[in-house]
């Protein structure tokens, strides 16, 4: 049995964060969720560059991540800006709905299942009606 | 072997498709009962950790964080509790890096990534609807070609990663040795006997990140060239102790296979700053990090440098304009809903 944690390990562990952001990246329909998705393969590679650079006793795996970190910031930063962008133009942020820069003869991918209605919204709370205040009669006094 | 890979692969697969976002969600218990088998099978049959040593368990806790809120990530429907699982993610990376003695990148790392997130919370908060249902967080683009892609990928990694570090040619040649070790004549168990040494010699030679290859490949060499004499004389004892020894060896080798105290350090193409002393790594490596960013790598530091200029200039220059359109956009507007729906209609 191995005596500690071994290069293997690592490797693995980076394998399965990669894959799992892959299917984020292909299946999920949100900007933001497709974005995070990216960043997480990012992690997973960058655990392997770290494990390879202790591995071979040296510090050019560490050196590596710290190249991909400023790669990944300058990416989030655009890529921010990007999802502004496209949110501005169509209020959405379902990547689905630019699926209109098609190429002309490809049929779009339709949804069949409508969305349920939402949810309805909780009944307002009942105010004591105000108004006009009543004329009270005037009871004569009897002293 | 091939069975290890298989299980955790189709059952992972499994929950992730069950736990997917659709309109008509599964029920979430057996999507996460087959993401948790899998997670077990995994842990169980992939990384095999040996000892209960402090950094063993510490790596099994980290990795096991990393994966189970990557899991939540791509399954989460709100897209804040996503950015919260993928803070978790980035923290457990943080802790397999300081495992791995980097403790400049895990201090970089979370410098950076807690920027990032707080940001995206900033634009979950300005742009995603909180209430109701939403075709971006409530439907999954092709569930299953997504899923089986990503597992394909996963699996294939992971058999590639099993057939390069498990070395299991090189354990069948030294049971073979035990076996003739254990017998009455080692000749009659492994037949030609410089055949068997001369493969022993090949795949020690080509197994990688075997530690200590050196003494076990003398040994095999002293015994390759004995072999013939022993076998005419009948040296049976001689036989067995340079077997043994063998087996011994190479025993402790396979163990070590891919250990992180590397015993041999490369050298190739590397200022003396980037190579750090034989044997651990030291944690306290951030002041020879620095020496090795500022000799080996001058270039892509200051390129690194100008990236991150561009990017500031290139963001500012998307996101800045507020120009509003000059005709009404034919899209729908917030809440007219998606133009690709066929509501039930094929």
């Amino acid at each position: 049995m191995n005596p500690a944690a071994t290069l293997q390990n690592y490797l693995v562990v980076g394998a399965i964060l990669f894959g799992l952001g892959m299917i984020g990246f292909l299946a999920r329909r949100n900007f933001i969720i497709m974005f995070l998705s990216v960043e997480m393969m990012l992690q997973g590679v960058a655990i392997n560059l770290v494990a390879f650079g202790r591995y071979r006793g040296n510090l050019q795996g560490q050196a590596f991540v710290l190249f991909v970190l400023t790669v990944a910031a300058c990416e989030a930063a655009i890529a921010l800006a990007l999802i502004l962008m496209l949110y501005r133009s169509r209020r959405t942020l379902d990547v689905s709905i630019w699926q209109e820069l098609r190429e002309p003869g490809q049929e779009p991918t339709l949804d069949e299942e409508p969305l349920p209605p939402p949810p309805a919204e909780p009944p307002l709370p009942k105010l004591t009606p105000a108004g006009v205040e009543p004329r009270h009669p005037q009871e004569p006094s009897h002293v | 072997m091939l069975l290890a890979i298989v299980l955790p692969v189709v059952f992972g697969l499994i929950g992730v498709y069950l736990l997917l976002p659709r309109v008509r969600p599964f029920p979430t218990i057996w999507g996460t009962a087959a993401s948790g088998i899998a997670l077990l099978l995994a842990g169980f049959l992939l990384i095999r950790g040996g000892m209960a040593v402090p950094e063993n368990l510490l790596f099994y806790c980290f990795s096991a964080i990393a994966i189970v809120s990557g899991g939540l990530l791509i399954t989460q429907r709100n897209p804040v509790h996503a950015a919260l699982s993928f803070a978790l993610v980035v923290l457990s990376t943080c802790g397999l890096f300081l495992l791995q003695a980097a403790p400049f990148l895990m201090a970089a790392t979370i410098i950076v990534y807690a920027g990032a997130i707080v940001v995206t919370f900033l634009f979950v908060i300005m742009l995603a609807q909180q209430t109701g249902w939403s075709d971006a967080d409530h439907r999954s683009r092709e569930p299953f070609i997504a899923t089986v892609s990503g597992f394909v990928l996963t699996g294939a990694l992971l058999y590639l990663l099993q057939q390069t570090y498990a070395a299991p040619r090189l354990h069948k040649l030294l049971q073979q040795a035990e076996a003739a070790l254990g017998s009455d004549s080692p000749t009659a168990v492994l037949g030609d006997g410089d055949q068997f040494l001369a493969d022993l010699h090949r795949e020690v030679e080509q197994t990688r990140g075997l530690p200590e290859r050196g003494v076990l490949l003398d040994e095999i060499t002293n015994a390759r060239g004995k072999w013939k004499e022993w076998k005419d004389s009948k040296n049976f004892p001689e036989m067995r102790a340079a077997l043994h020894r063998i087996v011994e060896d190479g025993g402790k080798a396979t163990d070590e296979i891919g250990s992180l105290s590397p015993q041999e350090v490369t050298r190739e193409h590397m200022s003396a700053y980037s190579v750090l002393p034989k044997g651990n790594v030291l944690p306290e490596n951030v002041a020879p990090l620095g020496r090795t960013l500022f000799t080996d790598y001058l270039l892509p530091v200051e390129l690194g440098g100008t990236l991150l200029l561009v990017a500031t200039i290139g963001a500012i220059a998307i996101s800045g304009r507020r120009m509003m359109p000059a005709h009404p956009s034919p899209l729908p507007r917030r809440g007219e809903g998606n133009p690709y729906v066929t509501e039930g209609k094929p």
